[in-house]
């Protein structure tokens, strides 16, 4: 749309204009995401489907949740390895509270309730541990939620094979199943949340106390503490939203497979991160927005909807969504470099 | 002194330089005679490190003539410089903590077994570390990793660097910011041997008192032009800071009406931490700036650590406004009134990825969040912060936009000054509010001070500067090892009495 | 932090609206299409069918797509959804859980796009779908007793050892339970000393076995779920100093299933002495079929049985034209 405006402008004009209101955008990852999707149309025509652009959706919004969280933890500086792990957790232990096959509430009224906070309590707990032991304790948090992960992934496993024979466990009631397949006004309920999720933690971002904290801490922790921040208690509750916003995705996950697994997640924590960072959101703190880390979900989701579409294989699939992911990373580089200068 | 009618060794002549079309550099010249020290002083921004860098390789020049040993000399890069004989001690030393002495000194070109065969060698190193390290009078193995090495010790390899690279020339930029008073004494003492050996050498400084007594000439930069100079000896302080600044200042310090009361602020009574303080004991009062020497080491730093509730006591008692106060958490400490002005700017004081606003707003954000979610109010905030900005004169438009990691030394330090300042504080704890800043910041600095205790609050004022705690405090506490040695009031200030005082003079000698 | 002013928000904006809402837009299709989720192509096995298949599609003029979910369930059910949009003829699915699947299975049914689940059925639902599997536990259960007659013919007792799959997948239940239905009659002559654990994963194997043969260093009798982990035994029995031929001295009387290349070496070179075979090419036969059955409006059975054979030196060069791993096999060795 403003290609034909910029054109009458010339050569010049057309890379200044590109330099400034393409390159240097905020939103460049999302032009990025125009640009692939105009890309990869004639190959894959339906990707211009309203069932496609659904599925996008649908791909994104429990990705998006736990993005969110996993950017807050980056904006301090830290990493949580461990929301994968806590997804899988949640999604077995929560399961197992509410499956109509022998589950600890089955048939009662509470199942579904208790269920979720099943899910929540867990992410929630997960994340003060990890919170705990990255500030009382000083331990680097790659460390606290590698080792979280590992141990709850093991962990995940064992709880299933203690509650059932199978791998995983279904039978989930209706009502749990519908908050990740249902609708309210049209709307699927998963796109209720995560709206809800990206607005309530972009204002607590951009306009609270809080969040301005996040953003002090990430990017000088020693002043800071010495500024009057409550350092450790900001910290610790960095991780704890971040595993809260996993167990949500959980419940979004397993509801939409109908099925809390062990093994739920275990791939996509690269997507994680991966999507935080290719929005902008710097691994070294003090850097992030929850719109950034919109625009990086949507552009993974649509990588990987092209890649389901075209069914080529395997190599190439990951072959073409490591190039596309490289390439991001090395437009945000160079625009990094030139803000630099500048 | 020597006279130096010999050619010299390095001549510089209409250097001019432009950065994105702005000129910073007009027609700077100067000459170096083998063996002769030149100091080099100017106010931050004043051209000294563009001079230098051109010199160093760093950056091309415009345009002008440099001639070394009578050759023109044009450096293609840093390390082209120094195979030609210019070495460059950087403020910030450039070694490899983890690898050794030897290893540092030649790592640029390690000595050879053949041309092309990757193997060096060893003992060829080791001789000639040895050899450059008694140059520097350092008496430790060429072996012994950097990383164990004192401050002072590190700059002595970084001169053996150079003089393992046959440097002609040395360039010193701010060598002493984290010396000992002990080990800037040995440097000097080098820096008169390398001088008889006949090394000619750059030295750059704030410290005027070290550049008249180390320099045979000096030259004065301001706004990118050489406006003034002279042998040092007939060059007085009085005269250099003037050429510096552009006008005369009789004063280095503001003058000051004494507003000092007999009302106690801050009140430390017997505070005590093993290793670190013992029994200190003193009270400011309101109106008081009171003055903390002593050297690095000393417990001057730790203990304004302690009184901020940074760091843990096991003894003693303190009173803020008469109220016992346990200096357990920062936060409260602020709460009392208490601001912390700490000795590493860059690294404790400010956010320098974060712009000039978000930096003063931090210390004050709770007073300006909502009962509801803490909610900011921002128009509120903004306006105190410019207003606080404006307080402390940051020469800059874009509060909100211009990052602090951009400005200058004595700017940063403003900023520091103005997110205290917005809280309004009670009990001010500077500690070295005027390292690394220029002449004319550090003048703004002081009168902020004087501003403060007229305003009612108290200053507990640590510096390593002799000259400026006896021109701004009104009593001085001396500490040595962890306590306080001496107290000593306006009247009856003078620097060779607080110096014996800071070293224990008399008590070293009985032990 | 810059504030997003308002004009780029609607630019941002009327971009992410471009994205999601373009106009639809729809391809013709040729020929029948097919999609092969798989969840893997981690052992011979695997990569055997998906080759099988692709040849067997070419050769009947269908096309195919492929996917691969790396184990992630979630992930399978977003391809399942990409499949369903590119509106294929067919859904060939290897899911890797079997309730996890179920959505997949209705969404399927609601686009009305016949699904075959291939090898590993589905767990007890109320959609339709067809699962091809081999009738593992006969299959194991020939195979035992093949080895068992192989024990009495020799004479002595025996100590025991399986190495079971991982159990959230059907298939390794059947195997496990068709060893112990054969071995579970000759408990005179054979004692089970060691169940070792795979989950599926060669590297547990290895430690397992290596662990039982340090317990029991006379076992004497061994079956595998899979060929995939055959490097991993014959390694360990090489340390154990168990590594030997039929009719030597202190042989292992050692079973398998899948029928992999390795396999067919080893009874090839005689230290395997059966192996219970999936016919990988009946399997993919009787998935193709149940596609065109399904196009022509019938509805096959929800499971079809592969019933397998086994191959031992008594009946190797008769029946390895069906085994799939003799085909690959034969490329390799020209």
């Amino acid at each position: 749309m403003s290609a034909t405006a910029v054109e009458a402008g010339g050569g010049a004009g057309l890379r200044r204009f590109l330099v400034r209101h393409v390159l240097m955008s905020e939103y460049l990852v999302l032009y990025l995401s125009v640009l692939y999707f105009l890309a990869i149309w004639p190959f894959v025509p339906e990707m211009a489907t309203a069932s496609t652009a659904g599925n996008i959706l649908s791909a994104m919004l429990p990705l998006l949740v736990v993005a969110i969280g996993q950017t807050i933890v980056l904006i301090i500086a830290g990493i949580d390895l461990s929301v994968t792990a806590v997804i899988a957790m949640a999604s077995v232990v929560g399961a197992s509270i509410m499956t109509g096959d022998g589950g600890y509430l089955a048939g009662s009224p509470f199942a579904v309730p208790g269920g979720i906070v099943a899910f929540l309590v867990i992410g929630g707990a997960v994340g003060l541990f990890n919170g705990v032991c990255s500030t009382k304790l000083r331990m680097p948090s790659f460390i606290v939620t590698l080792t979280m992960m590992m141990f709850l992934s093991g962990a995940a496993l064992w709880y299933t094979t203690a509650h059932t024979e199978t791998s995983s466990i279904a039978a989930l009631p209706s009502a749990f199943v519908a908050i990740g397949g249902g609708d309210v006004a049209g709307i699927p309920n998963a796109l209720w949340v995560a709206l809800a999720v990206a607005v309530a933690m972009h204002l607590l971002l951009s306009r609270t106390l809080f969040g301005q904290w996040l953003y002090a801490i990430g990017r000088n922790r020693e002043a800071a503490r010495i500024s009057g921040v409550p350092v450790d208690k900001v910290i610790i509750w960095a991780f704890v939203i971040s595993g809260l916003l996993a167990a949500l995705a959980s419940i979004l996950y397993t509801g939409r497979l109908e099925t809390g697994t062990p093994v739920l997640g275990r791939r996509f924590l690269l997507d994680i991160i991966g999507a935080a960072v290719i929005g902008g959101t710097s691994l070294f703190g003090g850097h992030g927005k929850v719109v950034w880390t919109v625009f990086g979900v949507l552009f993974l989701a649509m990588i990987n909807a092209s890649l389901d579409l075209i069914g080529l294989g395997h190599d190439f699939a990951v072959g073409v969504k490591g190039a596309v992911i490289l390439l991001a990373a090395v437009l945000d580089a160079a625009r990094r470099r030139v803000l630099a200068r500048q | 002194m020597a006279h130096f009618a010999a050619k010299p060794v390095l001549a510089v002549e209409g250097l001019n330089k432009s950065f994105f079309g702005v000129q910073v550099l007009f027609d700077v010249g100067f000459t170096l005679c083998p063996g002769e020290v030149l100091g080099l002083v100017g106010e931050n921004g004043s051209g000294k490190s563009t001079t230098m860098n051109i010199l160093g390789g760093v950056h091309p020049r415009d345009s002008g003539r440099i001639t070394l040993d009578g050759a023109p000399y044009e450096p293609r890069g840093p390390r082209d410089a120094v195979e030609s004989g210019v070495a460059f001690i950087h403020q910030e030393l450039n070694l490899f903590e983890n690898l050794s002495i030897q290893e540092n000194i030649f790592i640029a070109d390690f000595p050879r077994v053949g041309r092309l065969l990757p193997f060096i060698r060893r003992k060829e190193i080791a001789e000639r570390t040895r050899a450059v390290l008694e140059m520097v009078d350092l008496d430790v193995p060429p072996t012994m990793p950097v990383a164990r090495l004192s401050q002072g010790e590190r700059q002595l390899v970084e001169i053996a660097k150079a003089l393992a690279a046959g440097a002609k020339v040395i360039i010193f930029d701010e060598p002493t910011t984290s010396l000992t008073r002990r080990e800037t004494e040995r440097l000097f003492d080098i820096i008169a041997r390398l001088k008889a050996q006949g090394i000619a050498m750059i030295y750059i400084s704030h410290i005027l008192g070290d550049v008249k007594q180390l320099c045979d000439r000096i030259v004065v930069l301001r706004d990118g032009a050489v406006v003034g100079g002279g042998r040092a000896d007939e060059l007085g302080i009085e005269r250099i800071i003037a050429l510096m600044v552009g006008r005369e200042i009789d004063q280095l310090f503001p003058p000051r009406a004494p507003c000092v009361t007999t009302e106690p602020l801050l009140e430390v009574r017997g505070l005590s931490q093993p290793d670190v303080v013992r029994n200190i004991s003193f009270t400011l009062h309101r109106g008081e700036i009171l003055g903390i020497s002593g050297l690095m080491g000393s417990g001057r730093s730790e203990l304004a650590r302690i009184l901020f509730g940074l760091d843990p006591h096991a003894e003693g008692e303190i009173r803020v406004g008469g109220e016992p106060y346990a200096a357990t958490d920062p936060i409260d400490a602020m709460r009392r009134g208490i601001a912390f002005l700490t000795e590493d700017r860059r690294a404790e004081g400010l956010m320098l990825e974060a712009s000039i606003a978000d930096n003063i707003a931090l210390p004050s954000l709770r007073d300006f969040a909502g009962q509801f979610a803490g909610w900011l109010r921002r128009p509120q905030l903004t306006a105190q912060v410019v207003q606080a900005a404006d307080q402390v004169r940051i020469n800059t438009r874009d509060h909100a936009r211009m990052l602090a990691k951009n400005l200058s030394g004595g700017n940063q330090q403003k900023v520091v000054l103005a997110k205290w300042l917005l809280r309004a504080p009670r009990v001010f704890i500077l500690d070295e509010p005027t390292r690394g800043i220029d002449v004319g910041a550090k003048y703004e600095v002081y009168k902020i001070m004087n501003q403060m205790v007229a305003d009612g609050a108290g200053v507990l004022f640590i510096s390593s500067e002799m000259e400026e705690l006896i021109g701004m405090c009104d009593r001085i506490l001396v500490m040595s090892r962890g306590e306080i040695t001496a107290v000593h009031e306006r009247a009856e200030f003078s620097s060779e009495r607080i110096m014996e005082s800071a070293l224990r003079v008399g008590m070293d000698a009985v032990r | 932090m810059p504030m997003i002013s308002r004009r780029s928000f609607t630019v941002g904006t009327l971009m992410s609206l471009g994205v999601a809402g373009m106009p639809m837009f729809v391809r013709a299709q040729e020929g029948k299409t097919v999609a092969l989720l798989f969840d893997s192509l981690v052992s011979p096995f695997w990569v055997s069918g998906i080759e099988i298949m692709r040849q067997t599609a070419e050769a009947k003029g269908w096309t195919t797509l492929e996917a691969i979910s790396d184990f992630d369930d979630n992930k399978q059910f977003e391809q399942v959804q990409a499949m369903i949009e590119r509106q294929v003829d067919g859904i060939l699915i290897i899911q890797t859980d079997a309730n996890a699947v179920i959505p997949a299975i209705r969404a399927a049914n609601e686009a009305g796009i016949p699904m075959v689940h291939f090898n590993r059925p589905p767990a007890e639902n109320e959609y339709y779908s067809v699962a091809i599997q081999a009738d593992n536990r006969k299959i194991t259960q020939d195979t035992v007793q093949f080895m068992v007659d192989e024990a009495r013919r020799l004479g002595g007792t025996y100590k025991a050892a399986i190495l079971i799959g991982d159990l959230g997948d059907v298939n390794a239940i059947q195997r496990r339970d068709g060893f112990f239905d054969i071995v579970d009659q000759n408990t005179d002559i054979i004692e089970v000393v060691a169940r070792i654990a795979t989950e599926w994963n060669a590297d547990k194997a290895f430690a397992g076995l290596t662990n039982a043969f340090q317990a029991n260093p006379d076992i004497n009798f061994l079956f595998t779920s899979s060929d995939f982990m055959l490097p991993q035994i014959q390694q360990v029995l090489r340390v154990a100093g168990r590594w030997h031929k039929r009719g030597e001295e202190g042989h292992v009387i050692f079973g398998a299933f899948d029928g992999d290349a390795t396999a067919y070496q080893l009874l090839v070179d005689g230290y395997l002495d059966a192996d219970g075979v999936q016919n990988l090419f009946l399997e993919v036969e009787m998935a193709f079929g149940a596609f065109e059955a399904m196009w022509a409006g019938e509805q096959p059975d929800k499971l079809l049985l592969d019933p397998g054979f086994v191959i031992h030196a008594g009946n190797l060069e008769e029946v390895r034209d069906e085994m799939w791993g003799y085909v690959v096999w034969q490329k390799e060795h020209g």
